[in-house]
Parts: C-alpha cells; sequence; structure tokens
C-alpha cells in the first residue's frame, strides 16, 4: 500500500496579511510565495510573475485579480489563471489550509 | 518637427519625430522601453499618458484588456505622439536596443519559393544591414495600412540586405500585397532591427530551436548565427521544425550548407496530420514539434538554450514543456509573443 505523507508549511499569522494585501513569504523547497487576504479568504500562489522577474506581492490588487508590478499583467488569485496581458502562463497556486491563526499551506513529500 | 517625451520619475527624456510612433522612437534614442511584438498584441509596452496628446493607432489592440482601457492605460507601440508628452512607464535594460531601429527605404529585389505557401523576399537598402541574428524587421508596404512585423533570415551584411521568408495568410492583407502585387524593383520602408529572442552567444549551452510555419525565418537566422560563430564552435544545435503536413515542412536544405550539418548540427522534423499527405508517403516523425523535442533530446532540458518561433498554439505548447514539466530557466527560453 502507498501512503502519501503530507507536509503543513506555516507560512505567517493571518493578521500579518491586511485585508486586500499581500505578503511574500519564504519557505524552504519552495519558491517564494505570496499570501493574498481578499476580505478574509486567504489564497496562496507563488510571487513571481510567470512573465517576467516581478514579484506579485508588489503588485496591486483589483478585486480577485493581481497586477504585476513591472507590464501590468494580471491573474486570478483564486486560479491562477492569466487575465491580462502580458501574462499567458498560469500561475502556480496552492492549496490553503488555516490552522488556528495560521495560514499553511500543504505538500506532499 | 519633433516632440520631446519625458519618462515620469526619471531624468530621461527622447525626441519623437512628427509622426513615428512612440515606443520606436524610444528605442531609437537608445532607451529600454519595454515591448516584444511592437503590432499591439502582447501587452508589454503598456503606459499611462500623463500629460500631452498621441493618437491611437490601432483602438482593439487586443494587448490591452478592459480594465487596463478603464484605466486609461495604453500601447507605446500603437501611441503617435501629437504633441510634448509626458508618459508613465517602467525601463527595461533587457530591452535597450544593442543596435537602434531606424526607418529605410529598400527595394525588393528578387523572391523565391521556400514551400507552397511560404516564400522567400530579399529587400536591398541603401546602407549596411545590422542586426542580430532572429531580430524582426517593421515593413511598411505600399497600399497597406500599420505595420507588419517579418523576421531575417539572414545575417547581418554590408550590403544591405533583408532576408524575409513569409508565409502566406489567406486574405492577410500583409501577405496579399507581398505575394500578388509586389514585384522586383518596388520599394517599401523597413524598419528595424526589433525583438529580443535573438542569438546569446555567451551562453555555454547546447542550443534548441523548435520551429513552425514562418517562424522558420528567425530560427535559420539562429542557426547561422550560430554556425559562424567561433564563440560558439564547441556548441551543438538541434534544429526542429514542425508542420501540419509533408509538404509544409522546410528548413533542412538551408542547414544543409552550414558548416558543421551532420556533425553537431541535426535536424529533426514532425507533421501533425500525415494523412494530407500530398506529395508522397510521410515516413518521418508524427505529433507536435514540442512533443518530438521531448522525444529527442538526451539531456536534461534545463542544459540547453532555446529559441522558439511559430504559431501562437505551438509557442504556448512548447512554452509549457519547458518551463512547467521540465522547469527550464525561463531565462533560456527565448521568443517574441506575438499573442
Amino acid at each position: 500500500m502507498t501512503t502519501t505523507e503530507h507536509v503543513i508549511h506555516f507560512l505567517c499569522r493571518k493578521d500579518e496579511v491586511p485585508d486586500n494585501e499581500a505578503k511574500r513569504v519564504l519557505i524552504a523547497d519552495h519558491p517564494p510565495l505570496a499570501v493574498f487576504n481578499l476580505s478574509g479568504a486567504y489564497y496562496v500562489t507563488d510571487d513571481k510573475c510567470t512573465h517576467g522577474e516581478a514579484s506579485l506581492c508588489e503588485g496591486e490588487i483589483d478585486g480577485v485579480l493581481v497586477e504585476c508590478p513591472f507590464h501590468q499583467g494580471a491573474f486570478d488569485i483564486r486560479t491562477g489563471k492569466p487575465a491580462g496581458a502580458p501574462c499567458s502562463m498560469p500561475l502556480k497556486t496552492y492549496e490553503v489550509i488555516m490552522e488556528g491563526d495560521g495560514v499553511c499551506i500543504r505538500s506532499g513529500k | 518637427m519633433s516632440f520631446s517625451i519625458a519618462i515620469d520619475g526619471t531624468d530621461e527624456t527622447f525626441d519623437c519625430r512628427d509622426g513615428d510612433i512612440l515606443l520606436r522612437a524610444g528605442l531609437r534614442a537608445g532607451l529600454g522601453l519595454p515591448y516584444e511584438c511592437n503590432v499591439g498584441a502582447c501587452g508589454t509596452c503598456k503606459f499611462e499618458l500623463l500629460a500631452g496628446e498621441v493618437e491611437t493607432l490601432r483602438g482593439d489592440a487586443p494587448g490591452l484588456s478592459e480594465r487596463d482601457r478603464t484605466k486609461g492605460r495604453m500601447l507605446a507601440c500603437q501611441a503617435r505622439p501629437r504633441s510634448g508628452c509626458t508618459v508613465k512607464l517602467r525601463l527595461d535594460d533587457a530591452c535597450r536596443p544593442a543596435s537602434r531601429p531606424e526607418a529605410i527605404p529598400a527595394v525588393l529585389r528578387e523572391v523565391s519559393a521556400v514551400t507552397h505557401d511560404i516564400q522567400e523576399f530579399c529587400f536591398v537598402g541603401p546602407r549596411p544591414a545590422v542586426f542580430l541574428p532572429g531580430q524582426y524587421a517593421l515593413l511598411q508596404l505600399p497600399g497597406v495600412d500599420g505595420a507588419r512585423a517579418y523576421s531575417m533570415a539572414n545575417l547581418a551584411n554590408a550590403s544591405g540586405e533583408w532576408r524575409f521568408q513569409i508565409r502566406r495568410v489567406p486574405r492577410g492583407a500583409g501577405t496579399t500585397a507581398l505575394f500578388e502585387h509586389m514585384k522586383p524593383g518596388d520599394s517599401v520602408v523597413i524598419d528595424g532591427p526589433y525583438g529580443l529572442a535573438y542569438l546569446r552567444p555567451d551562453a555555454q549551452r547546447d542550443i534548441v530551436c523548435i520551429a513552425g510555419g514562418s517562424g522558420l525565418a528567425p530560427m535559420l537566422s539562429i542557426a547561422r548565427g550560430m554556425a559562424g560563430n567561433t564563440a560558439m564552435s564547441s556548441a551543438r544545435l538541434h534544429f526542429f521544425y514542425g508542420g501540419r503536413t509533408p509538404r509544409d515542412i522546410c528548413g533542412e536544405s538551408m542547414l544543409r550548407e552550414l558548416p558543421g550539418f551532420g556533425e553537431r548540427i541535426a535536424f529533426h522534423a514532425t507533421v501533425s496530420s500525415p494523412e494530407f499527405g500530398q506529395t508522397g508517403m510521410w515516413h518521418g516523425h508524427t505529433g507536435f514539434v514540442h512533443e518530438l523535442v521531448e522525444q529527442t533530446l538526451d539531456k536534461m532540458l534545463a542544459q540547453y538554450e532555446f529559441y522558439l518561433a511559430g504559431p501562437p498554439p505551438m509557442i504556448e505548447a512548447a512554452q509549457k514543456m519547458l518551463l512547467g514539466a521540465h522547469a527550464v530557466p525561463a531565462a533560456q527560453v527565448h521568443f517574441d509573443r506575438y499573442f
């Protein structure tokens, strides 16, 4: 029988990400991550834009979209789908787990 | 007459000749204005106009989303200044031109067939043709509104030759003018060079060119540039060409002329619809070109330098395969996005 071991990675406390803002988080064995707080709902994606070397945490959040600060391309924060040129490759998203006050992601190991 | 353009938040200003385009004028001044396609599609050259007046060429350019329009954003490649302006954009060193683009008159010298729907057009300008392997130019064709971007298949040369291999687009205004109306001796305006998907001779890696359709031209230029560059004499080149049917396959005869073909330069072709073969049986590979790349290369893909040119679905599939499944660093994958 195969068992899958999951590791829960703590990223930050909920109150470290103000409403409708994002926080960049570095953890081991992952690219830089972006934690978004959309009116109390938390989402985690890769922080680096799929078009260039920009940090999405420095971009503007507009509803459910985050806009890249370099060329104003956009992604849907909830799904990672590109939502504005020049972005055409989807952004990686992570399943979020809330552990008490902590925002966490699960990664298979 | 010319207008002075200031970039907000910087000390940079540049002159834009009356009638010229904002993006092109900035690049002519040697500034790194961000861009890829130059024709309104990719959305990389967005800017905000803080002061002054511009005329928009292509109002429905796909590079702008509804959100962009609501926020008053414009595309620098579609903006023709009508006064001095102050613009907000982010300069990017990677876009700073190695040789500054300029518009020159050129005469069509000869036309030759490459395949049933691709022809090579050779234009000659009044001075040496200066560009990097893999770059493109904008052609202003007689009777055609707006510029068309076509890649050069040859290398920079003192005799002023610009060779384009162009695939005929049914009902396309640009290619109809080229294929049906233009004759040797006719004049056009060539504005270039442009493009960021040029050969990187410093990358100490084997090279992979992935081409489809009229993506042949820039990939041939890359191959020719690599073959003639002594700094790259230890690199190998894998050249892949994907066509829909057997009669679309091309490029091998031109690669055969390069020193090292069969030794360090290899040609691989595949067709996605072999059943449409009209000129005999196809005994080669079938399937999509990005799949052939994956099957053929024997090292980890992250150990190669990739150059891509072709139709959008081919580029997207190759990009997904390289950057996604094989984690090739984006800095090793070069293409100009026309979509």
